[in-house]
Parts: structure tokens; C-alpha cells; sequence
């Protein structure tokens, strides 16, 4: 899966966002590689369910 | 005592003969400011070196031992701190052109309590362009050198960190680490790297850092001088609330102790998946060393690490946040690797945010159940040994990976996850490439357990290939 370049320009014009020439998004294409590949591993993962907060654990006045 | 004696020793060595005035903070300072001027052309580990406020503080510190006035085991002891961590009055540039100029006014609270403790600050160190990166290879303040070959990065992004320690300038470093920063130098540069839980160290101070996950932590010679760092930064910090307010315990009460009886978890997926050949034999021989000194090794399956790649959709996003207005008014003063790393984050879509956040919980709540069965995981630190300076990828199994800038994460794959879980994690050297390479061994610990990783890293020290060893840069006459 990959974004084509005017959908991403469309973006930076419509939210405002820091104009990238056609060369530079060459430059950060393997960037947005890499987010889609991990993007599509979570399509199959159900998140419906996770708790939020911290999950740190320490002995309450204990040896920490 | 010569230079070069001095120079090689521990914290732990040196600090009795400093309380005995056998050795003089004064003397130590010259020291270390000598070899920092005889590497500094060579390794470019320094942005800014502070010969008279290091005097300064040396003398001070000299006089307050004159007056029966002992500090602790840093009183005395030259360390360096990474540029990307406040020092009030001293320009504190984060390795970037934009903050050429930058002078804080307030000391970061690590520094404030290094201070406090009777450190002396020699020098702040070079970095990665704003820590964002593996290399240390500087578009700005040059390329740091790794002192055990010197065509190779030091890691980074406490690149300068790693290999002033190395090479015997410091006698410890307080680097940065947000996915491996500390630990990468410290597996590259052959010496003891420790990112301690989250929470145990203030951040205050720490700048242009993200909103999630990155540590302030020591780079040091040995594992014992690396408790004595923390012993000396750890602790609440009522104007950092991501501190908690547990209490420190005596990081070296439980060095020498026995591992008889520990569990030591292998874990049988990820961390062992994209590994060179020689890192992992040196791995698995100081798995096999571990067992020799006791400790009972358990396989253990981590299945929701294979979606740990998203945790850094979270860190694209918060970058892009953090550097937004550098952006608006500096960008041309960027190098290439950060600029285009960062502006990627700018397309991260607030679900895949909020997913990333998740999928850190999940990884979080799969690490807190297996350290219930085993004491500590064991991992390399490190899928390479140092790369050369100037490598754009590496392959492994066929596979071509990046080494910096956008789209490189690999050399972090088996750093990164502590920082998504908080745990604490400690590299110690176990051994070299037939290249003479260093390679680290990773142990990843329950939550405010330090002091077992500290135990379990300094029994496996003892008998460690690399034990006593320096490179031999840092032993020439100086």
C-alpha cells in the first residue's frame, strides 16, 4: 500500500503543513514506507479492548 | 601516578584514593583534560570542552575535601554530559545548527544532582543532529569517531558519550536514550550503557526530547561505577512528574551476590531474528557463561512484538510535534537525515496514533507477564557491531537495511522496546568481532529492579571476554 504523492500534497495544502518539493518527497518516501507496512500489520489486529494508563510496577515503600 | 594509570581506572577504584587524598581531583582534571585535547582532533566527541570551569569545579571540589568534606563516590570525578541535556551558562546546542547559540539558564536536574555529588563536568558531548539517529555522524560539529576503529561509528545518539568513556577522557557519561541511545554507543564502544526504568530519573533538563519514552541514563567503564551514577541522578523530581516517588535503594548492595537460582528468559522470538553471525555466537556465549554462573535459562515467547514496528508511527508524530516550530523558522538549517525523518511525520493520521499507543500497551502488559516467570530477558544489545561512518545500509540474511535517516530502525530493534515498556535495560560488553569489533549483551529487567540487572550485569563482567580491556588509543602516552 502506498499513498500517491498528490494525495500527500493535498494534505500539506489543505492542513497546512510544510511544503515538500517532488524531490523531498522522494526523500521521505522510505519513511512513509515503513508507516505503511506497519500500518497494515495492525488491519488484522483487534485494539477494541486495550486499557489505558502506565503499567509500571513498583513495591510500595518496599526495596524499589 | 601517571596519566595513563589514572586515566584507566574505574570510579569505583579511583573514589577511595580521592577520600584518602591519595589522588587529587585537581590532578584527575588535568588528566582528563589532557587526553580530551590529545583525542578530541581524532574522535570529535566533544561540541564544547569547559578547561576552566572544569578547573574551577576541581578546585572546589579539592578544597571541600581539604575541609573533611567527602561527597559520595563522584566527588572529584571528571564525567561528560551529552549535549542535548541543560547546563546553565554553557551553550547547550543538541548537536543542531539551530541551537548554535543556545545558553540555558538553569542546570538540568541530573546535572544539578552530578554537581551535587562533587562531579566535575569536562565537557559537553557530540551527538547525533538533535539525538535523532544511530550514527553520531554530525552534519554540523563533525563526525565522532569510534575509538576502537576509528572508520566505524560510535552509535549514537550519545555517540561522543560512548566514545569519551571508551577512550578513557571520561570516567563516565550521562547520555540519552529514546530508542536505544545510550545502550547502541555503549555496545559499539565496548563499555556499560544503562537506560533504567522510566520514571527513576528526571527529565527536566532533557531537551527537544519526545513526549514518550526517552530516559536520561550513564554510560561508564564498569557496571559497578554505572550504579554509582545512578545512585547519584535517581530519584523523584517534584517538577518532573513522569518521576515516581519510589524510594532508591543502595545500587551496589547486591554486587558479588550469587545468581544461583535467577531466571534468565531467551526470548524465542524478535530479539534473535536479524542478527549477524559473529554477534550472536558472542551472544550465546555469555548466555552459556550466565548458566555457568548459575542462573537458570527459560525460553520465553513474546508474539505481540512482531506489531513493535507501530510503537514508531507514535514517534514519527511526536517528532514532527517537537521540531514544528524549528521547522517554521530554521529549516534550512537542518541536515538531511533529521530534516526528512521528521517531515514524514507530518502524513501520521490520529488513528494510527492512538493505535501505536495501544499496540505500546499490549507490548507493555506481554513483557509484565513473562518477567513474572523469569527474572530478567537476555538480548543482544545490538543486531551489528559499529558500522562504517558514512554507510547508508547494511545487509543481513540478504536483507539490505538502512543505517540512517528515514526509514532506519533496524540497528534499534532490540533497544527500542524498553523504551516503549519503561523496563529498565543495561548492556555490558561480551566480547569482540574478528574484526575487533565490540559486541554488547542487553538484560531487560521488571520495573525498578536496577539493582538485580546490576547484580546479574557484574557477575557476568567478571568473567566476560572483554573484561579489562581498552582500546589502544586510549593507552597511548598522554
Amino acid at each position: 500500500m502506498a499513498i500517491q504523492t498528490e494525495t500527500l500534497k493535498a494534505i500539506l495544502r489543505d492542513y497546512h503543513g510544510f511544503v515538500l518539493s517532488d524531490e523531498e518527497f522522494e526523500r521521505i518516501r522510505p519513511e512513509l514506507d515503513s508507516y505503511m507496512r506497519e500500518v497494515e500489520k495492525l488491519q488484522e489486529l483487534d485494539l477494541s479492548q486495550v486499557l489505558s494508563s502506565r503499567l509500571l510496577r513498583a513495591q510500595e515503600g518496599g526495596p524499589a | 601516578m601517571a596519566n595513563t594509570e589514572l586515566l584507566t581506572m574505574t570510579i569505583a577504584e579511583l573514589a577511595p584514593k580521592i577520600r584518602a587524598r591519595q589522588v587529587s581531583p585537581v590532578e584527575l582534571t588535568e588528566a582528563a583534560l589532557a587526553q580530551a585535547e590529545r583525542l578530541q582532533p581524532t574522535l570529535q566527541s566533544f561540541i564544547t570542552l569547559l578547561h576552566e570551569s572544569a578547573r574551577q569545579q576541581a578546585r572546589e571540589q579539592e578544597a571541600a575535601l581539604m575541609r573533611g568534606e567527602y561527597r559520595g563516590p563522584l566527588h572529584g570525578i571528571p564525567i561528560g554530559i551529552k549535549d542535548n541535556i541543560a547546563t546553565a551558562g554553557i551553550r547547550t546546542t543538541v548537536g543542531s545548527k539551530v541551537l548554535a547559540n543556545h545558553v540555558p539558564q538553569e542546570d538540568a536536574e541530573v546535572v544539578r544532582r552530578c554537581k551535587a555529588a562533587g562531579a566535575i563536568i569536562v565537557g559537553k558531548e557530540n551527538l547525533e543532529e538533535f539525538a535523532a539517529g544511530a550514527t553520531s555522524t554530525n552534519p554540523h560539529y563533525g563526525a565522532v569517531h569510534n575509538p576502537w576503529a576509528l572508520d566505524r561509528i560510535p552509535g549514537g545518539s550519545s555517540g561522543g558519550s560512548g566514545a569519551n568513556v571508551a577512550a578513557c577522557v571520561t570516567f563516565a557519561s550521562l547520555g540519552t536514550d529514546l530508542g536505544g541511545s545510550v545502550r547502541l554507543p555503549g555496545t559499539f564502544c565496548g563499555v556499560v550503557g544503562l537506560k533504567q526504568t522510566f520514571g527513576r530519573v528526571s527529565q527536566r533538563g532533557l531537551m527537544v526530547t519526545s513526549f514518550n519514552g526517552d530516559h536520561i541514563g550513564p554510560l561508564t567503564r564498569s557496571v559497578h561505577d554505572s550504579a554509582l551514577m545512578l545512585q547519584a541522578i535517581a530519584g523523584y523530581d517534584p517538577l518532573d512528574p513522569s518521576t515516581v516517588p519510589v524510594p532508591v535503594p543502595d545500587y551496589t548492595a547486591a554486587l558479588g551476590q550469587a545468581l544461583r537460582g535467577l531466571k534468565l528468559g531467551f526470548p524465542t522470538n524478535h530479539y534473535f531474528e536479524v542478527l549477524d553471525p559473529e554477534v550472536e555466537a558472542a551472544v550465546r556465549q555469555a548466555i552459556s557463561a550466565l548458566q555457568g554462573l548459575g542462573m537458570d535459562l527459560r525460553e520465553v515467547a513474546l508474539p505481540t512484538m512482531q506489531y513493535i514496528g507501530a510503537v514508531r508511527i507514535a514517534g514519527m508524530a511526536d517528532s514532527l510535534v517537537t521540531h514544528e516550530p524549528f521547522l517554521a523558522e530554521h529549516r534550512q538549517e537542518y541536515g538531511p537525515d533529521v530534516l526528512y525523518r521528521t517531515l514524514a511525520g507530518q502524513f501520521v493520521l490520529g488513528r494510527d496514533y492512538s493505535k501505536a499507543l495501544k499496540v505500546q500497551r499490549l507490548i507493555k502488559e506481554e513483557h509484565a507477564r513473562v518477567l513474572q516467570d523469569v527474572d530478567v530477558l537476555v538480548t543482544p544489545t545490538a543486531p551489528i557491531a559499529a558500522p562504517p561512518i558514512g554507510a547508508a545500509t547494511f545487509t543481513l540474511g540478504g536483507t539490505e537495511h538502512r543505517v540512517r535517516g528515514p526509514g532506519s530502525a533496524t540497528i534499534s530493534r532490540n533497544t527500542s522496546p524498553s523504551n516503549a515498556t519503561g523496563l529498565p535495560a543495561i548492556t555490558v560488553p561480551c566480547g569482540f568481532t574478528a574484526a575487533g569489533l565490540p559486541i554488547g549483551l542487553q538484560l531487560i529487567g521488571r520495573p525498578f529492579e536496577e539493582a538485580l540487572l546490576f547484580q546479574i550485569a557484574h557477575a557476568y563482567e567478571a568473567v566476560s571476554p572483554s573484561k579489562g580491556r581498552r582500546p589502544p588509543l586510549a593507552l597511548a602516552a598522554s
